[in-house]
């Protein structure tokens, strides 16, 4: 997956500057920067649901987005918020719902379930429609310090068994290192990607 | 038939209800005594005899039938066009534009003109009488179903282009689901509105159904006969909401009910 960005802008104001982001199968990345720098609109534009940019999105890679809320069908029980997105077999599903934690809910329609169990749900839908590279937008935000420490964990371990890679955007410091990832920062205005520094907050 | 009498029975109104009705049929059979001239006002017994004679005869079977037939015939075809034009106007701002003016003139235009010109260009025959109501109804349909398509969530759109759901897939689980509401609202509205048009059509321009019966009876004056159609009628469309819209409405929401 290759992203050239020459640049991005909402009406008259520019928000993302040129860049050039480069992720492939097995490499992880993460994108660091305050809110309101334009993190979410990179991943937007990266998953292909933002199409108005000037630049060049090329690749063959498989993405899977796992949204900043679970953004599940609350009318569809657990197993068929996993198989009617990505058009999975059940088999494939229950697997994955039981990598999560989730065995035993396959019948529960989403409001049924706390928040955390949500956002593993959408996690396992997520890995259902088989990823290259997995896109993730600030997925462990609201969460608790406890039941986050565990999304990060669960989701580390998903993307070794699976080889996936991953582009995460966050604005907490502390999560690529534990996802192994690739710290880059956005920053600037229009914002642009730079390296981080091993010790960021420059 | 015995899950909606469940759903009857549970009601907490139902007690209120009950004597509610009684009520009117009380002040029904005693204005009816007071009158004078019996014909004018019928007693309310006088009625149901009528509908017994009606419904032994199979004469009531049979026009009730017909304007079951046209009524149904027009109820699908108002929602099925209704349904995709609101949702088409409800996500594509530049359909909205163009036809808007069109949509404001049919809310406006009256039933009875639409069933006279229906007739008139299409000639007396079932097609005109179906156009003719279906025509009326969906507008209103439209504008109800444009109201749920502008508030379809964009997430679950995003999600849905994310994991590049087909175009009936996301029709089927993300849209519909959404506008379920709108969709009952229009249908519970649509089909009291469409069968009292149906009337009319069948008065102006059919040689049976409910409406006719009433031509003729309106013709001598026949008070008793005109109740005993029209109430019979209205029986047979609360059977209707009851057993088949007020299901359909309970599953389509089963999802919002915490189970277990």
């Amino acid at each position: 997956m290759r992203l050239d960005l020459t640049e991005k802008h909402f009406s008259d104001r520019k928000v993302l500057g040129a860049l050039v982001l480069q992720v492939e199968r097995g490499q992880r990345v993460a994108v660091l920067g305050p809110s309101g720098i334009g993190k979410s609109t990179l991943l937007r534009i990266i998953a292909g649901l933002d199409r108005e940019f000037s630049g060049r999105l090329s690749g063959e890679d498989r993405l899977a987005v796992v949204f900043q809320e679970p953004t599940l069908l609350p009318w569809r029980r657990a197993l068929e918020n996993i198989t009617i997105p990505t058009g999975c077999d059940t088999a494939l599903a229950r697997q994955l719902m039981g990598e999560v934690g989730l065995a035993g809910r396959e019948g529960q329609f989403p409001r049924q379930m706390s928040l955390g169990q949500q956002r593993r749900l959408a996690l396992a839908r997520a890995f259902a429609a088989r990823p290259d590279i997995l896109l993730m937008d600030e997925p462990f935000a609201s969460l608790d310090a406890e039941t986050a420490a565990r999304m990060i964990d669960l989701t580390a371990a998903l993307l070794d068994r699976s080889g996936a890679g991953l582009i995460l955007v966050t604005h907490d410091a502390g999560e690529p290192a534990r996802l192994g990832a690739n710290p880059v920062t956005l920053s600037g205005q229009p914002a642009r990607l730079q390296q981080a520094l091993p010790s960021p907050g420059a | 038939m015995s899950k909606a009498q469940r759903h009857i029975w549970q009601s907490p109104g139902l007690l209120p209800g009950l004597f509610s009705v009684l009520a009117m049929l009380v002040l029904w059979a005693v204005a009816s005594q007071l009158t004078e001239r019996p014909q004018v006002l019928p007693a309310p017994w006088v009625v149901a005899a009528r509908i017994w004679s009606l419904a032994a005869s199979g004469e009531l079977w049979f026009h009730a039938g017909m304007t079951l037939f046209r009524v149904l015939a027009s109820f699908v075809i108002a929602m099925a066009v209704g349904i995709a034009l609101g949702l088409w106007m409800g996500r594509f701002r530049t359909a909205d534009h163009w036809l808007n003016p069109a949509l404001v003139i049919a809310l406006n235009i009256p039933a009875l003109v639409t069933i006279v010109l229906a007739y008139i260009w299409i000639g007396l025959n079932e097609v005109a009488a179906i156009t003719a109501v279906a025509l009326n109804k969906i507008p209103v349909v439209t504008v109800m179903l444009r109201e749920g398509s502008r508030a379809l969530r964009p997430d679950l759109d995003d999600m849905a282009s994310a994991f590049r759901m087909g175009r009936l897939e996301r029709l089927r689980h993300v849209v519909l689901p959404q506008l379920a509401p709108y969709i009952a609202g229009a249908a519970r509205a649509g089909i009291s509105l469409i069968w009292k048009i149906v009337l009319v059509v069948e008065f102006l321009g059919r040689s049976n159904g409910v409406g006719f019966k009433i031509h003729l009876l309106f013709s001598s004056f026949d008070v008793a006969g005109v109740l005993a159609w029209a109430l019979a009628f209205v029986a047979v469309m609360l059977l209707i909401d009851l057993m088949i819209l007020r299901p359909w409405e309970a599953r389509a929401n089963r999802w919002r009910r915490d189970e277990a």
